[in-house]
């Protein structure tokens, strides 16, 4: 179980991100955080593995305060938690397969890794991840010579290599063509609903909220507006969240 | 028409008061230009003409006035109202032809010139056409044997035996001029032989005969020669004519052996062109040791954090941008004076100056570097030097190494030009032989280093294409 407890962000430069988010998720939810860009999304998430250290607050995980924790139990603490991000973030010159290697560095023997060595059942490891996101045949390729779904799918891959707990999904369908983004998030979907592993992703499109949430939360201006189930996010709710300009657009091809 | 006024007594005012400054100043800087250089072509300051160089200038150049004349009517016609496109040509065309003109004049363009001396250009160019790199393979063979010019207390001997030839001359001391005959024995049946002096000091140079060719002189079946020779004037300038001394009389013979072997020259080629790499190689490594942990002073998105090191990096960018902006010439000739002449000199010249052509071109690829992968490793769990080795190493080695190389690639080119002031390698070399007159050796050396240039071109343009 995740607790945010009255969790504030302002960053140095007096920009207020977050102020008194408090949420909770059950293991195995698929919790889809929403709200307009500048809403908080990326701060909380990057919060919860503390990429972003937070200003005011508790983060308690399995009875662990996330925001206590330094150095090596961060470390420890960070290698459980998957990450999944908007701009996929592999390194593009590198192979496919040392960007996937690269997410079981928390477990690796540190100078090991660093020479670039790696036993072959983490070779294994990588491979059986990159088959499962059905890329396998790109392992030796250049991170670069994928496209953008592909791409993403390797992030999901070198998430998988942490043998994660809990996966933070900043936006993992933003960059793609919208058609893509069912099949990122069925991944996403799956290792939820088989591995157990509990999700956290922020979304921009409603119709895709409503296929993959178990449950929502908004965010507006840093605050908490919604918390809830999908399908109770009717026309007024959305207009609430996202202002009274936005009209709904659709990422197309329901799965 | 308050305007056109104020245009009609300084170019441009009118213009200006208008609001339209630009065009006001610029009309104003270009009459006075103008002026400027029509008063120095005609009357150059008496300090400038009385030296050494030849310009006097002319007064005929005073018809140059029309042009700034066209100008400024053209500002006072600018000045009342927008005048016609035509107008503003006319007046370009006729700076341009002034400007042009002027400076036709300046850079002393002489086109008779170029046919005029032509075979004085030949003199260079067709020894160059036989570049002195390999020479037929030869053995040879020589006796000498020792006499006094002039003649002093004790003769020379007047036989000397060496391996198996042995000469004997008609007197053991002499004096310039006189005609003396050497006999010889031992010598290459039925080969010809040269007569080659040695003077005091050990210079070498072939006799020659009245026809200013090379003496040669025949050697019979058995190997006995015999020949007379008029005793050259030796004696270096600047040494008492009238002091006795040791000089050489060598009797060379040499017959080819088939092939070709590396000339002396040729030689010194090659070691020179071997110095040139090897020292652009130590250059670009050691230049390379030092940039990298300057590029990292020098990267903004690592030093904006604080004043302090915001202070640090505009420091650093400052000194590189003025040593950058130094030629490396200009650095060698320091390093020559301080460290000596030779391939160190040069070599620490070329390093400084890629210090700082490195750091800025490394500071550019970290300021340039993709934050995401960073992030993406911190979230794993990796420690810092994880982080740095699979986040940031991946994305600065490939580029690192590609300027590298093309540094090495451009230190290759310097080092020649280096070389020119004493800074060791092939332009080393090249130097003297320009100074020698040795265009042989000197075309010799151009092909080698077109080669190496060329060569080095191509390897760093195919390792950098992997790298990108």
């Amino acid at each position: 179980m995740l607790e945010i407890q009255h969790l504030h962000k302002v960053y140095p430069n007096g920009t207020v991100a977050l102020t008194d988010v408090n949420f909770t998720v059950n293991d195995g939810e698929f919790l889809v955080v929403i709200g307009l860009s500048g809403s908080g999304k990326s701060t909380l998430l990057r919060c919860i593995n503390r990429l972003i250290e937070p200003t005011q607050g508790k983060i308690i995980w399995d009875g662990v305060d996330i925001t206590a924790a330094s150095g090596a139990d961060m470390r420890r603490i960070r290698r459980q938690i998957g990450m999944v991000f908007q701009q996929f973030n592999l390194v593009k010159r590198s192979s496919v397969i040392t960007n996937v290697l690269a997410g079981r560095l928390g477990y690796a023997n540190p100078w090991a890794s660093l020479l670039g060595m790696w036993p072959k059942e983490e070779r294994d490891r990588a491979l059986r991840a990159l088959n499962r996101v059905g890329i396998a045949d790109k392992a030796s390729a250049r991170a670069d010579a994928l496209s953008g779904g592909q791409q993403q799918r390797v992030g999901i891959a070198r998430a998988l290599m942490q043998e994660p707990k809990l996966i933070l999904a900043d936006e993992p369908v933003a960059s793609l063509d919208p058609v893509l983004s069912h099949s990122i998030l069925q991944y996403l979907e799956q290792l939820n609903r088989d591995e157990k592993i509990t999700a956290v992703c922020s979304l921009h499109f409603l119709d895709l909220v409503h296929r993959y949430a178990t449950r929502v939360i908004a965010l507006k201006d840093g605050k908490v507006v919604f918390e809830g189930l999908p399908q109770e996010i009717d026309r007024a709710r959305f207009k609430e969240i996202y202002g009274e300009e936005a009209v709904e657009v659709r990422a197309g091809m329901a799965a | 028409m308050r305007y056109s006024i104020a245009s009609l007594i300084v170019p441009g005012l009118g213009q200006f008061l208008q609001g339209r400054r630009a065009r006001g100043l610029g009309l104003f800087g270009l009459i006075a230009v103008m002026l400027g250089l029509i008063a120095w072509a005609v009357a150059p300051p008496s300090t400038f003409s009385e030296s050494t160089i030849n310009f006097k200038g002319d007064p005929s150049n005073w018809m140059w006035l029309v042009v700034p004349a066209i100008v400024w009517v053209w500002a006072v016609w600018d000045a009342a109202a927008p005048p016609p496109a035509w107008s503003a040509w006319i007046v370009t065309l006729a700076s341009l032809i002034l400007f042009y003109s002027l400076g036709w004049e300046a850079s002393g363009l002489d086109p008779a010139a170029l046919t005029k001396n032509f075979e004085r250009a030949q003199l260079v160019l067709r020894p160059m056409l036989r570049p002195d790199f390999i020479q037929p393979r030869a053995e040879h063979h020589e006796g000498w044997i020792e006499l006094i010019v002039p003649c002093g207390e004790t003769p020379a001997e007047g036989a000397h035996t060496i391996n198996d030839t042995t000469l004997t001359l008609s007197a053991g001391c002499t004096a310039v001029g006189d005609t003396l005959t050497v006999n010889g024995s031992g010598f290459w049946p039925d080969t010809d032989a040269q007569l080659v002096w040695q003077s005091p000091i050990g210079d070498f140079f072939p006799l020659r005969d009245e026809a200013n060719q090379f003496r040669s002189i025949l050697v019979d079946s058995q190997g006995n020669t015999s020949a007379s020779f008029v005793v050259p004037n030796a004696i270096p300038p600047g040494i008492d004519p009238t002091l006795p001394q040791e000089q050489r009389l060598y009797v060379q013979q040499s017959r080819p052996l088939g092939g070709y072997e590396l000339s002396t020259n040729g030689a010194f080629v090659v070691q020179g062109i071997y110095q040139t790499v090897a020292l652009a190689l130590m250059a670009t490594t050691l230049g390379t040791l030092f940039a990298i942990p300057v590029s990292f002073l020098a990267a903004r998105n690592l030093m904006s954090a604080n004043p302090i090191t915001l202070a640090v990096y505009v420091t650093v960018r400052t000194l590189l941008n003025i040593v950058r902006s130094i030629e490396s010439l200009i650095i060698a000739v320091v390093f020559v004076v301080f460290v000596g002449l030779g391939p160190f000199a040069g070599m620490l010249a070329l390093a400084v100056h890629t210090v700082a052509a490195l750091a800025k071109l490394y500071s550019e690829v970290i300021e340039g570097i993709d934050p995401g992968p960073i992030e993406a490793m911190q979230a794993t769990g990796a420690n810092w030097l994880q982080v740095v080795r699979y986040g940031v190493v991946p994305q600065i080695v490939p580029p690192f190494t590609a300027f590298t190389i093309y540094r090495w690639d451009i230190n290759v080119r310097s080092s020649t030009i280096v070389g020119l002031v004493g800074g060791g390698g092939i332009g080393f070399f090249l130097v003297q032989w320009i100074n020698l007159s040795d265009f042989r050796a000197v075309s010799a050396s151009f092909i080698a280093i077109l080669v190496v240039v060329m060569a080095m071109d191509f390897v760093s343009a195919r390792v950098r294409e992997r790298l990108h």
